[in-house]
């Protein structure tokens, strides 16, 4: 049934006069969208994550626990008003700690999309529209790019240079395009086959032209789904990193490591794992939910 | 077999061992650049400029970077993989001691994977937008959201509060008879000499670790095998043996099922990769001392000869593990077989 049914059932319902103007695509977009309880929870808990990293200074009740504070007295607290989700081993609180280690999470999946979604879009997109042996050369790279399991090589590369999570997430990004290249690649060689495609080529359409008003505005879809899904990767991945001992320089915390941390203490200080472990969950769980959402409302696949 | 599948198969193998060259050329390079000089390191602060000198030449670092690679290659063609800083040892006895390990630990994921995920998938196909449905979407999205180390860590306490002395560390109890080959894996060598207890206290260390590591890729897995189920119920032929009055487990289990592994199968080859790096959290946290423990040590001790191992192990264990998947594919799907674009 198609959203204009919907509403002239509603308007028809509440004894209203049929609105039969047609309904723009962006109010059928939202629509969609805000019918999809999960996709809505999802978009609050990464509006909620994103919030908590801007403003992790106002939120933390401690905000400098994530310095080198040492308070012998008051560590392995169990949670209570006074520390919500308790404190570790040098007597921080573990929940401002926390909230600072989204900042973390949120700056990887920055570095790493940010580089890795243009440049694997743009590549698939040159591949898809040129073909011939821009194609063969693109494609053939991007399959063997894809091959390399990506933990190996953060390691490898971690090895080499100083076993920094800047240093994994960057090699991580050496491998991550791989995906948007593949995927954006398949999309462009379906919309080539398109009418308008063909229609602003005879036009006299530049390259350019075609290429950014033509393509691209069809597969932002794709990319912003893709991408989404992606955030949550990443943040999964920066997290398994820093767990394996390839944190950020400390006290500065992030989740994995903390997560480490805490695992020594198990089961008895089970607080120590269960908030940052909780935040992993959180952080992914509403990217995945989001992404799923906007997946159903665009009606993509990705 | 048929010409045309040994072509593909080819094909398919040339462009893998493109792929392990890429890899070994960039680590190898990398770490050439890298200030930070092997010799030193081996030999410690203490050594006199004309001891390095010395070791530089023997192990060849005084030659070019390409020069020095390519005899690394030939030594590798011929299972010398150099030696480890750490162990001492010759890498690829290393590479044979830690490998079993891992190799059972995988293998046993995966054979839970395909037990749990497919009959999941084509369940909640079948009663798609029920309970049934929407739990095992629930529990797909917990597979997709959590990260292995703390399935790891949660399974771990449970087997450690809840079952009384069940083994959370460790492949085996050392203080029970450790069969002595042929394979390296516990399971099967057990069997081999007729050891029962040996058996079942692997199998018990083996449960945790092999759960947690399969949990990552379950819901993966169920969610793509159900999307597929669903796509091709509105296949004409599919239709066409319904309105014949073909019973639905038939059409299940003889037409629906075959068509619908093709996607799944596909997505498994390539989160093989995330296996392997969910091998090294998994190990790590249950002890089991093997191949990615081994690697994370080499890492962590900057044993270049090591790691350049794992990384090539790890390189061909994917590549070895699509190479199979494709074999399936093409006997599953014909189409497969022309190395048509997937």
């Amino acid at each position: 049934m198609s959203m204009t049914d919907d509403r002239l059932t509603e308007d028809l319902a509440e004894g209203r006069p049929a609105d039969t103007a047609p309904l723009s695509a962006g109010y059928m977009t939202w629509y969609r969208f805000s019918r999809n309880p999960a996709a809505v929870i999802g978009a609050l808990i990464v509006i909620s994550t994103i919030l908590c990293a801007i403003f992790a200074p106002l939120i933390a009740p401690y905000p400098d626990h994530i310095g080198t504070v040492v308070d012998f007295r008051s560590r392995h607290l169990p949670p209570d008003a006074e520390h919500w989700m308790g404190t570790d081993k040098a007597g921080r609180d573990i929940f401002s700690r926390t909230v600072f280690g989204f900042r973390v999470s949120l700056l990887l999946v920055v570095g790493v999309l940010g580089i890795s979604v243009p440049v694997g879009s743009l590549l698939g997109m040159t591949a898809g529209y040129f073909g011939g042996w821009t194609e063969r050369l693109i494609t053939g790279f991007t399959d063997v790019m894809l091959a390399i399991p990506p933990l190996v090589m953060a390691l490898a590369i971690g090895n080499v240079l100083e076993p920094t999570l800047v240093n994994a997430m960057i090699a991580v990004t050496l491998l991550w395009w791989t995906w948007h290249a593949r995927l954006i690649y398949r999309v462009t060689s379906q919309i080539m086959a398109e009418d308008y495609v063909e229609a602003a080529r005879l036009a006299g359409a530049s390259h350019w032209h075609i290429l950014l008003r033509e393509i691209l505005p069809n597969c932002v879809s794709v990319i912003s789904v893709k991408t989404t899904l992606d955030a949550a990767f990443v943040i999964l991945f920066g997290a398994t990193l820093s767990f394996l001992g390839f944190g950020v320089r400390p006290p500065t915390p992030d989740l994995g490591s903390m997560v480490a941390d805490g695992r020594q203490f198990l089961p008895e200080m089970w607080w120590e794992v269960l908030a940052p472990g909780f935040a992993i969950f959180y952080a992914t769980l509403g990217f995945n939910l989001l992404g799923d959402g906007l997946r159903d409302m665009f009606d993509v696949e990705a | 077999m048929r010409a045309d599948l040994i072509e593909a198969i080819l094909r398919r193998l040339l462009g893998f061992v493109l792929v392990l060259l890429v890899l070994s050329l960039m680590i190898f390079v990398l770490a050439r650049i890298v200030p930070g000089d092997p010799a030193r390191m081996a030999l410690g602060p203490s050594a006199t400029a004309e001891q390095v000198t010395a070791l530089q030449q023997e192990m060849g670092l005084d030659r070019p970077v390409l020069v020095q690679y390519a005899s690394y290659l030939g030594g590798a063609l011929q299972g010398d993989l150099g030696r480890s800083l750490v162990t001492n040892r010759p890498v690829i006895r290393d590479v044979a001691e830690f490998l079993p390990a891992t190799l059972e630990l995988v293998i046993i994921t995966i054979a839970i994977m395909i037990v749990v995920a497919i009959p999941l998938g084509v369940t909640t196909a079948r009663y798609r937008d029920s309970w049934i449905d929407n739990g095992g979407r629930v529990f797909s999205l917990i597979g997709v959201t959590i990260p292995s180390f703390l399935f790891a860590i949660g399974l771990q306490l449970l087997a450690a509060n809840f079952i009384p002395g069940w083994p959370i560390l460790g492949r085996v109890d050392r203080t029970l008879p450790i069969p002595d080959g042929p394979t390296g894996l516990l399971l099967l060598d057990s069997l081999v000499h007729g050891q029962g207890a040996v058996f079942v206290d692997a199998a018990q260390h083996l449960a945790f670790p092999a759960l947690a590591l399969a949990m990552a890729s379950i819901g993966q897995i169920t969610r793509i095998t159900r999307s597929a189920m669903i796509e091709n119920q509105r296949k004409d032929h599919v239709l066409t043996l319904r309105s014949f009055g073909v019973p639905d487990r038939v059409i299940v289990f003889r037409y629906l099922l075959k068509l619908s592994s093709v996607a799944p199968l596909t997505i498994m080859g390539l989160e093989f990769a995330s296996l392997i790096g969910n091998a090294f959290v998994v190990e790590m946290v249950f002890g089991w001392g093997g191949f990615a423990s081994y690697g994370l040590t080499a890492i962590l001790q900057k044993d270049l000869n090591a790691l350049m191992a794992v990384v090539l192990v790890s390189g061909l264990f994917f590549i070895l593990a699509n190479l199979v998947i494709d074999l399936i594919l093409s006997l599953i799907d014909p189409r497969q077989r022309r190395g048509a674009p997937a």
